[in-house]
């Protein structure tokens, strides 16, 4: 049981950062972000680029960080704010072929072959008999904290009031004096830390490689919609739930139900479940799980 | 951009026709796509065994050979348009390829259709064997690998075994001639994983096959995917129980010492007359041990084509073929012996049983 | 090189069909489907199971458009309450969970390693005639969808669908069932799909999972909007020009030295790039939709 906590934990902040950072550009400019992913690769790459030339890994990865929401901005102001005037379907379609863009560059200068940050790896820890590394552990921390921060910035500063009110209404939060420009810049620099975040946090535990941002798209997309698009906290909720749904199928022991020792549903059909999962859950509530804003035409 | 890629495309038509003193064989392979790691490797082959060919002075009385190699992206429709661009632009006699057998089968049957040469170097799907008179298979198909590391897992003692392999057309055909294999000989495959490939993690996967509680970890995997999977392993604390690799250096080229400690598997016998030279030249070339376990299918194919042209006279597809069957009996491969059967497969293969003790050792 | 074009111009014709389709929902009724490759596999499905089970290519072609309407009648009843951005997403995890299914489930669909051996169309007639035969079925097919599609938008159909993608409220008001509206426009954008399928399947002898991936859905969009959404002809232009251009790519690198991995960056940055170039500087697209057009009543 613990062993499940802490799975669907570690998988959970995989998904979660990525996710909150999709939901939170949601709100404000009412498209689904699909280059996000690429932005979580990029932050991965940049942050070992930069360990390479020998800078301290927290040194490192902060500077990714900054530079991946600098990016993410640039890319905004140049690309996405004109699609934005043809309508939202086309910026959409726009950051997937931005995302494909990224793939050819990842292509050309990384190449195919996975890489490690330079890390010392040992023997996990167990804790009430589940086993966790130290760097799940201190991916999950992190991510956590990022969390924190993030739901703090947008519920006790004024950046986040004038957030919220952007997203609720911004014809009139501009009437009040709210640079809405500038909040929504400032949203899309704090959406590519933390999908820069995701990324690294992801590639410390493990390999990365540039299909990373790709093969994550489906599931951060999952969890962000379950969670209801523009909720930035709701998507952390639906990353839990995504990985709470793939874990069952892969680790709960259907045997005792139907007389044998072992029985599982077979592993292909893990990623199949949270699809869907979110299938489902849109036939019933076609805005996600915690959207309770006026419903969009 | 696009006017000045279709001119440059129409100054590309213009200046094909290949130089009367080349001979020119064509090679389809993933380059690009998720399977192109290997595709890369078994280039790496091929370009070997062209250096070597010509360095020696050309094929047929000083014709220097070279090997178009097209990138199939790993997806059918670009294969298929780099192989009949090949067959109907460059008209080559013989092409090499593709890796998955997905792509394989229809380029396979294209070029049977087309009466040219097939050789096949990465797939080893079943299917292979129906593909017809001048397709050849360089590799042992799955029942060869997979009957051979049944019987030495039975060597071992080991009688419960869990296999995971990717879902993919190659992991499934392993799952399923290694199952059969090993029931065969008396054990039992206690738990069949197929892993989704472009996961982060196969943590999930990994403890479902521990619950089984197997004697073995019978396992096959390539690229990132090989690499999460012997690290995970390792920070579970399941590679206590032993770990057997079918394909070993292709399944921990990218892994930390430290995971992989212990490991048994099978792999490809480099200790032929030309093994040893090929593995030499490998490492002076690409300044790194073999990459996958591919290259050497792909150093064969290019050298027995030679071989078979040498010995017809003539580049023609029909002569080449004919040549072909002759020269796979007992042909001294880098990969080992090469013998076709009747379907023109290579039904035996000598594979090395090795054991990870600091180092690669043999069994 | 007179086959290698012959080979070339099949290919174009049938990604045509599903330009032609995907551009019937997306320019003219508004349907952001990012599951098309879903229903051209419903095609290649259809003819490898009629195939492996011995039933003749008529039961595969039926087999394929009943496949292919009943996805559509899925789609449809995700699309009742759906906005057009998380119905995107949701078509996606649909084609996702079938393909995944399909890579599975062997004792139907072959598995992972697919179907082969299907016979060509006109696989005993002589050399050249055969390839060309099949030539002249894909440009009668595509001849035929482009006719079809014509007549559909041209009639009062086709202006009540525009008017659903422009002012959906209004559309309602005056009467039309939106739903039912979408339900019919999938349909026969599915047997379209669906027939490319098929013939595609019987061309390339093989039928597999791979076949099915999400990218090739993005390479179809690509081909719609530079080709230019809500026109016909556009979108058959759009496929036969990245079709031409995507098969000669590789001469580019023979002509200019360069190594095969850049055809893969190439083939990335040609459709996302290009994409991209339309998306913010050429909306329309090649060929512009005519505004208000022929109107017979």
């Amino acid at each position: 049981m613990v062993q499940f906590v802490v799975d669907v934990l570690i998988r959970a902040v995989d998904l979660a950062l990525i996710a909150i950072g999709l939901s939170s550009v949601y709100s404000l400019i009412r498209f689904p972000n699909v280059a996000l992913v690429q932005y979580a690769t990029t932050g991965a790459l940049l942050a070992l680029c930069l360990q390479m030339a020998g800078l301290p890994l927290v040194v490192a990865a902060i500077a990714a960080c900054a530079l991946v929401g600098i990016i993410a901005v640039v890319l905004n102001v140049i690309v996405f704010e004109r699609l934005l005037r043809a309508g939202s379907a086309i910026a959409m379609i726009g950051s997937l072929a931005l995302s494909m863009m990224f793939s050819a560059i990842f292509l050309v200068t990384a190449g195919p072959r996975p890489k490690r940050f330079e890390l010392e790896i040992n023997p996990p820890l167990r804790f009430l008999g589940a086993r966790l590394t130290e760097h799940q552990l201190m991916s999950v921390g992190i991510s956590a904290l990022a969390i924190i921060v993030f739901a703090l910035i947008l519920f006790r500063t004024d950046l986040g009031r004038c957030m919220r009110a952007t997203a609720t209404n911004s014809v009139l939060a501009s009437a009040t004096g709210i640079d809405t420009r500038k909040v929504t810049n400032t949203v899309v620099f704090l959406s590519g830390v933390m999908a820069a975040l995701g990324g690294i946090g992801l590639s410390v535990k493990g390999e990365m490689s540039a299909q990373l941002g790709l093969d994550m798209l489906l599931p951060v997309f999952a969890a962000a919609i379950l969670g209801g698009l523009g909720n930035a906290l709701g998507a952390a909720v639906g990353a839990v739930v995504i990985a709470a749904a793939e874990t069952m199928v892969t680790n709960v022991n259907f045997g005792p139900l139907f007389g044998a020792s072992v029985l599982f549903i077979p592993a292909a059909y893990a990623t199949a479940a949270s699809f869907l999962l979110l299938v489902v859950v849109l036939l019933i509530k076609p805005y996600g799980l915690f959207v309770s804003e006026v419903k969009r035409v | 951009m696009h006017k000045a890629l279709l001119a440059a495309a129409c100054l590309a038509l213009s200046s094909l026709p290949a130089l009367a003193q080349e001979l020119v064989l064509g090679a389809v392979v993933p380059l690009s796509g998720a399977s192109a790691t290997l595709g890369d490797d078994q280039r790496r082959g091929i370009e070997l065994a062209v250096d070597k060919i010509n360095e020696k002075g050309g094929l047929l009385g000083g014709k220097k050979l070279r090997v178009i190699v097209e990138d199939s992206g790993g997806r059918a429709p670009s294969a298929l348009d780099a192989a009949k661009k090949l067959v109907t632009v460059d008209n080559v006699p013989v092409v090499i390829g593709e890796y998955s057998s997905g792509i394989t089968i229809p380029v396979g049957q294209y070029l049977v259709q087309e009466g040219r040469v097939h050789l096949n170097i990465g797939s080893s799907s079943g299917k292979i064997r129906g593909l017809g008179d001048g397709s050849f298979s360089l590799i042992g198909l799955d029942n060869v690998s997979s009957g051979f590391a049944a019987q030495d897992v039975v060597d071992n003692k080991w009688k419960k075994a869990a296999v995971i392999v990717p879902n993919n057309a190659y992991g499934q055909g392993v799952a399923e001639q290694f199952q059969k294999a090993f029931a065969a000989l008396g054990g039992e495959v206690v738990t069949t994983v197929m892993y989704t490939e472009g996961q982060t993690t196969y943590r999930r996967e990994l403890q479902q096959m521990e619950r089984s509680e197997p004697d073995v970890y019978v396992y096959s995997a390539y690229g990132k995917e090989a690499a999460t999977i012997n690290r995970e392993s390792f920070e579970l604390g399941i590679n206590a129980t032993p770990w057997y690799a079918i394909y070993l250096s292709m399944c921990t080229s990218d892994a930390d010492p430290k995971f992989i400690q212990g490991q048994y598997g099978l792999d490809l016998n480099y200790i032929g007359p030309d093994g040893a030279a090929y593995e030499a030249a490998y490492k002076a070339k690409y300044k790194e041990p073999f990459k996958t376990s591919f290259n050497g299918y792909g150093y064969d194919a290019v050298m027995m084509a030679a071989a078979a042209i040498e010995k017809a006279g003539s580049a023609e597809p029909k002569a080449i073929s004919a040549a072909l069957k002759e020269i796979g009996n007992g042909y001294k491969g880098a990969t080992g012996d090469i013998t076709f059967d009747a379907d023109r497969q290579r039904s035996k293969q000598p594979y090395l049983k090795l054991k990870i003790e600091d180092g690669v050792q043999q069994r | 090189m007179f086959e290698f074009l012959i080979h070339v111009s099949i290919m174009a014709c049938l990604y045509g069909l599903l330009s032609l389709s995907l551009n019937l929902q997306v320019g003219f009724a508004g349907l952001v489907n990012f599951g098309q490759v879903i229903l051209f596999g419903c095609g290649t499905y259809g003819a490898a199971i009629a195939f492996s089970h011995q039933l003749g290519p008529v039961a595969g072609i039926a087999l394929g458009i009943v496949f292919a309407v009943v996805v559509a009648a899925a789609f449809a009843r995700l699309g009742r309450n759906l906005g057009a951005d998380y119905w995107g997403i949701a078509t996606l995890a649909v084609a996702e969970v079938l393909r995944i299914l399909a890579n599975n489930e062997a004792w139907l669909t072959g598995g992972a390693q697919g179907v082969s051996g299907i016979p060509l169309l006109f696989g005993d007639k002589p050399r050249p005639m055969g390839p060309l035969m099949t030539l002249g079925l894909c440009v009668a097919l595509l001849i035929a969808a482009w006719w079809l599609c014509q007549r559909l938008t041209t009639s009062r159909y086709g202006l009540a669908l525009k008017l659903m993608r422009e002012e959906p409220q209004l559309a309602a008001s005056l009467g039309y069932d939106l739903a039912v509206l979408k339900t019919q426009t999938l349909m026969v954008a599915a047997v379209l799909a669906a027939a490319s399928g098929f013939v595609f399947a019987h061309y390339i002898t093989f039928v597999g999972p791979d076949q099915l991936v999400s990218s090739e859905t993005f390479l179809i969009w690509a081909m719609v909007i530079i080709g230019g959404s809500g026109n016909h002809l556009g979108a058959i232009v759009g496929a036969i020009l990245m079709q031409f251009l995507f098969a000669f790519v590789p001469f580019v690198k023979d002509a200019l030295g360069l190594p095969s991995e850049y055809v893969a960056a190439m083939r990335l940055t040609l459709v996302g790039g290009g994409l991209l170039v339309f998306l913010m500087w050429r909306t329309q697209g090649l060929i512009p939709e005519r505004i208000g057009g022929k109107q017979n009543g």
